[in-house]
């Protein structure tokens, strides 16, 4: 134990009581804003794009152009106004219920903020596509990564990245492939190992690489951890789910899937008197 | 890559025609089936419910499908009481009260703040981690499974230690609210058998400067219970979230200037 824990000291507190400590920035009046270190007026605003900044904010790195591009790209790919997805539904339920539509957008977000769609796979996806190459260069096949990772699922093939829920196969891999050779991004060799597993386990399951797969080798091969490209994807989803609740709430109120009393199915206990 | 196999084919998952729910029954209108003539929790007719029985028990009912005993009313209308304030100092009141004195519209200030409610380190997401962890480990010795803890961990540089989910230091000290929170309720009567072996792994924590915190206090209570730990998390939104909101209806008309903004003079920017 550290001296401080037995001591019950909570000078540690003091030192931060009052004050704030930024690594990242702010606004010093008068003299302008910052942010990890570049003067926003100055350096940025002009000079750079959004997408670079949200990266810039997300992880404490100002990407190359080419790979904000990249990222803007593969954001129209991941969130559209459909609103049978469940994100986009929580907006389009907002819009008929006349909330706000940052109440509706945020709210969407945050049930994207899930572990079978969504931002979270994500972070799984960059784990083991990295965790895969290590292997890879440790002398593993790639039917030996495949099968370990399988026996992890009785040997289903539920791998991070591969298998798409409700759909086989994956148009957006091929649109940003196009987008990627465009703006001359290298395949590396995180990007490489993916398709190599693609292609193991459409023969032996017939499953194919999903988005999350290809977007997770990607930026993998760029050097972002999981946790960081969780960050910079935080708000994923948010134009697919502004755009379900508009649409709603530019028609009559509640008239977004109606519901009868009998389109729920009640399975519970039959009707008895309160004791 | 291979993007000749790119053609994209339904998987024709069957989904369910109707949603099913135990909870909750609306019998419908005979003229208007969109409309309920009545309503049924658990088998209960809801305005039955409110002449006969309490929030406090009807609350246990949604969640356990069962009324309370008494002994089970008890101990979770005390915990409410215990937990409807995480205080005017909690990030998620912090939260609330920033919201209202910025001229948040009115309905987003509990949003907000349950929102930060629910993080993992004294918020709602350390509740089920605490519920699983007890539920796991009250079969052992308490005291002694706080001395190999203790023995086979290394806390933090700085900052607070969370041993154990729900246990640890607060501000690097034993927190004395959960403590006395904790105790009370374990001495109710009825069954209290989780919360009676955190009460003495806690206590064997205390010479280390660790003990409980509020979100295993909940944990415990709501493992007594018989609430499912997947429920835990929204619980303890639930019974913070009149605090939450009282203090940020607080301030909901007060200018942005009865709020303090840290002096640039207390703000330091530092470059790693």
């Amino acid at each position: 134990m550290s001296s401080s824990m037995n001591n019950c000291s909570y000078q540690f507190w003091d030192e931060r009581r009052g004050k704030i400590q930024s690594k990242k920035g702010g606004w010093i009046v008068g003299k302008g804003i910052f942010n990890h270190g570049y003067s926003m007026m100055d350096d940025l605003v002009g000079k750079v794009s959004y997408m670079q900044v949200v990266v810039l904010n997300a992880t404490g790195r100002l990407p190359e152009r080419p790979v904000a591009d990249w990222l803007d790209a593969i954001h129209i790919c991941l969130s559209w106004p459909d609103p049978r997805i469940w994100c986009n539904q929580i907006g389009a339920l907002g819009g008929a219920m006349r909330a706000s539509v940052v109440a509706s957008t945020t709210a969407g977000v945050l049930a994207a903020d899930a572990k079978s769609y969504g931002i979270k796979p994500l972070i799984h996806g960059v784990r083991f596509i990295q965790a895969a190459l290590q292997d890879f260069k440790r002398g593993l096949s790639v039917d030996e990564i495949i099968r370990n990772e399988c026996s992890k699922h009785r040997g289903k093939p539920h791998i991070m990245g591969y298998a798409r829920p409700l759909a086989k196969g994956d148009e957006r891999i091929v649109a940003m492939e196009r987008v990627q050779q465009k703006l001359g991004l290298p395949v590396g060799e995180h990007l490489q190992l993916a398709g190599q597993i693609e292609q193991a386990l459409l023969n032996n399951f017939d499953e194919g690489m999903n988005i999350n797969g290809y977007m997770s080798a990607f930026l993998s091969d760029l050097g972002y951890t999981s946790e960081e490209v969780y960050r910079i994807f935080a708000v994923l989803v948010t134009s697919g789910v502004t755009a379900c609740y508009v649409d709603t709430r530019d028609k009559i109120p509640d008239t977004f899937l109606p519901l009868r009393c009998a389109d729920i199915e009640y399975s519970g206990t039959l009707a008895r008197p309160v004791p | 890559m291979t993007t000749e196999r790119r053609q994209v084919e339904s998987r024709n998952d069957v989904f369910v025609e109707r949603t099913a729910t135990k909870i909750w029954q609306e019998i419908e209108n005979p003229q208007n089936p969109y409309l309920a003539d009545s309503c049924v929790c658990h088998g209960y007719d809801l305005l039955e419910l409110t002449q006969k029985r309490s929030f406090v028990e009807v609350f246990y009912l949604l969640f356990r499908s069962e009324l309370p005993d008494t002994d089970e009313a008890r101990l979770l209308e005390q915990l409410m009481i215990a937990l409807i304030n995480p205080g005017p100092r909690h990030p998620a009141t912090r939260a609330a009260m920033t919201a209202a004195v910025g001229s948040t519209d009115r309905e987003h200030i509990l949003p907000i703040a349950l929102s930060i409610y629910g993080g993992s380190h004294l918020g709602a997401g350390e509740v089920e981690p605490a519920m699983d962890w007890l539920r796991k480990q009250r079969k052992h010795d308490p005291g002694q499974l706080a001395h190999e803890l203790i023995a086979s961990s290394t806390p933090p540089e700085e900052g607070d230690w969370h041993i154990a989910p729900g246990f640890g230091s607060r501000f690097s000290g034993v927190d004395p609210m959960a403590s006395k929170i904790a105790n009370h309720l374990s001495g109710l009567p009825g069954k209290h058998e989780t919360l009676s072996w955190g009460c003495a792994f806690a206590s064997a924590l205390n010479g280390h400067s660790l003990g409980w915190l509020a979100p295993a206090v909940a944990a415990a209570v709501f493992t007594d219970l018989g609430f499912s730990p997947r429920a835990g998390a929204g619980l303890f939104q639930l019974l913070g979230a009149p605090g939450l909101l009282a203090h940020g209806v607080e301030l909901a008309n007060k200018p942005v200037t009865a709020m303090p903004f840290v002096k640039d003079e207390n703000y330091v920017i530092q470059y790693e």
